[in-house]
């Protein structure tokens, strides 16, 4: 604002003539511009000057825009090195703008130190900084030197009354965890939100929650009832989630633990379930492991192919009959691929099985009845591998 | 166990259609019965004003719920029972609420089932059971007399409020004390 001032103050004896008239083919000033320029007193080496700055400054500027612009460009105190030496070319009209830039640039390195140092040092930079101003500026500039001191003034008692502000917030307003709690927590499950969601209108519970709600509740706010456009899509508020991990770190561990842990509950009691949530292959393979390795799935708690993999375990230890079982059980299958895997497994098993019985010692004693599970198991994979490609091939 | 990672994609596929055995879904179960507890405990830190709610016995979901009769209205002095029954997917789905106190109310019919909107479509997964008796106090206060369970008592209601708060007050006075 000050420099609003200041420059119009400054650049009103020539800048909006010279705006107005244009720029004659015939020479830089107008001659009306000559003419005030004459009644102001001005020489010729001030004019030359003020062609310096003409020059300089409206050359690219639409005519239109110039007294914007001129405003504008004192702004930024990223100006251009060429426009400040023409403006330090030019002493007579434009110490105003050095000062200005001057004034820019320093209350900005003062409130830099303000935040970091004490107001003290403040009082003392800003003084400095005026008693500056007072010393490059022309004598004839008191009014600016007058609001440069206001400002920094100004600066001073802002930056006086910064650090007060945090250590008051920190101290007494900071609310309390319970009250951090209440109104952090999820309207549905009543616990701290857990991946919060925002819904269009305002309201975040857990993106779970939110997203169960939309689907056996309908598409409402379950809050306001508003209509939420697509709850299945909601998206976890980054901030507000950050914010809970932040505050709750505990909390959300836990629901972090306790979540895997339902998943994987969900996935070992209903693989179907477990397919239909989406999950991806490879999580719902580490827990086919895990069925597998776990003792309580026995062969009879899983269905269709789980358990078909639970008595091939049984099988590799047990021997014949249960393996004969499984040949039986097989030809149930309906589908090709389980055939085929099947096929694969068994082949593979077979060779484990011929390599162990050629490396142990009692292969005498154990050859026939090697032999006839070896052609058992032929006969098998063959049929299988019969089966499989009368079934790519049809 | 080399073997197991190709059954194991394989499975999912196949699983769906097998469907043998149904597994209770424990996670819905679990998180619908923490919910049901941290109201309990909520309850038992600020009830609402002149009720009262808890579980029967040990089985979380059903609940027994006081309301005492606001004074004011022909219900004042009256103690009325309420048998609450939440569902397995409970905050999805609302509580069942039955007067187990006989009542005069438009909005309660003979066999204590309530007729509240937001017991029905206009349940909210927001909504708790402190919501929710404060919903049947003010139900005691104000009857909902456009859309009654029954119409007789809602019709003397409108016409001639008189007759309907001294039978209200006598069945207060016999079945609710």
């Amino acid at each position: 604002m000050v420099n609003e001032d200041s420059i119009k103050s400054t650049h009103n004896p020539k800048g909006p003539e010279a705006a107005n008239n244009g720029y004659k083919v015939e020479g830089l000033f107008s001659p009306k511009f000559r003419s005030v320029a004459a009644m102001a007193g001005w020489d010729e080496e001030a004019l030359l000057m003020a062609s310096l700055v003409v020059e300089d400054t409206p050359d690219r500027l639409p005519k239109q825009k110039k007294r914007s612009d001129l405003l504008h460009f004192k702004t930024p105190p990223t100006n251009s090195r060429r426009k400040r030496r023409a403006q330090k070319r030019s002493p007579a009209s434009i110490t105003a703008t050095v000062l200005d830039l001057d004034e820019d640039d320093t209350p900005k390195s003062e409130k830099k130190e303000a935040e970091s140092t004490s107001t003290e040092k403040l009082d003392k930079k800003g003084t400095e900084a005026s008693e500056e101003q007072g010393c490059s500026v022309s004598p004839s500039n008191k009014k600016i030197e007058s609001k440069s001191i206001e400002k920094a003034d100004k600066k001073e008692a802002e930056a006086s009354e910064e650090p007060e502000c945090p250590v008051s917030s920190s101290s007494s307003a900071f609310p309390s965890i319970d009250r951090l709690r209440e109104e952090l927590s999820c309207a549905i499950c009543l616990e701290i939100c857990f991946e919060p969601s925002t819904t269009p209108c305002g309201h975040s519970f857990c993106k779970k929650c939110l997203r169960s709600a939309a689907d056996k509740c309908g598409k409402k706010c379950p809050k306001c009832r508003q209509l939420i456009s697509n709850g299945r899509s909601c998206t976890v508020n980054t901030v507000l989630w950050n914010t809970i991990q932040l505050l709750f770190p505990k909390e959300v561990e836990t629901r972090k633990a306790a979540a895997a842990l339902n998943s994987r509950e969900a996935k070992q009691q209903s693989p179907a379930r477990a397919a239909a949530t989406h999950s991806n292959i490879t999580s719902s393979r580490t827990t086919r492991i895990l069925q597998l390795n776990s003792p309580e799935s026995g062969p009879n708690s899983q269905e269709g192919r789980n358990s078909r993999a639970m008595r091939r375990q049984s099988a590799r230890t047990s021997g014949m009959p249960s393996r004969n079982r499984d040949i039986s059980s097989r030809r149930e299958l309906p589908s090709q691929d389980e055939d085929a895997a099947l096929a694969i497994r068994l082949q593979r098993e077979e060779f484990m099985e011929s390599f162990r019985t050629r490396s142990s010692a009692d292969e005498q004693y154990r050859s026939s009845l090697a032999l006839a599970r070896a052609n058992l198991r032929a006969m098998a994979s063959r049929a299988i591998n019969i089966r499989v490609r009368g079934g790519r091939g049809s | 166990m080399y073997g197991g990672a190709p059954s194991g994609g394989i499975g999912i596929s196949g699983g769906g259609s097998g469907g043998g055995r149904t597994w209770p879904s424990t996670t819905s179960v679990s998180s619908s019965g923490k919910r049901i507890q941290k109201e309990m405990t909520e309850l038992s830190m600020e009830a609402p004003p002149d009720c009262a709610a808890g579980p029967k016995g040990d089985n979380l979901y059903h609940w027994v719920a006081t309301l005492f009769g606001p004074p004011g209205t022909p219900y004042e002095g009256g103690i009325f029972f309420l048998d609450i029954t939440f569902p397995s997917d409970y905050p999805f789905k609302p509580p069942k609420v039955v007067f187990k106190t006989r009542i005069y109310h438009c909005n309660v019919d003979p066999a204590g089932n309530v007729s509240l909107d937001i017991l029905t479509e206009n349940w909210s997964p927001a909504l708790t059971i402190s919501k929710v008796l404060l919903a049947l106090r003010s139900m005691f206060t104000n009857p909902e007399t456009y859309k009654p369970v029954v119409p007789g008592i809602a019709h003397l209601y409108l016409g001639d409020k008189a007759k309907h708060d001294e039978i209200a007050t006598q069945w207060t006075l016999r079945f609710a004390r």
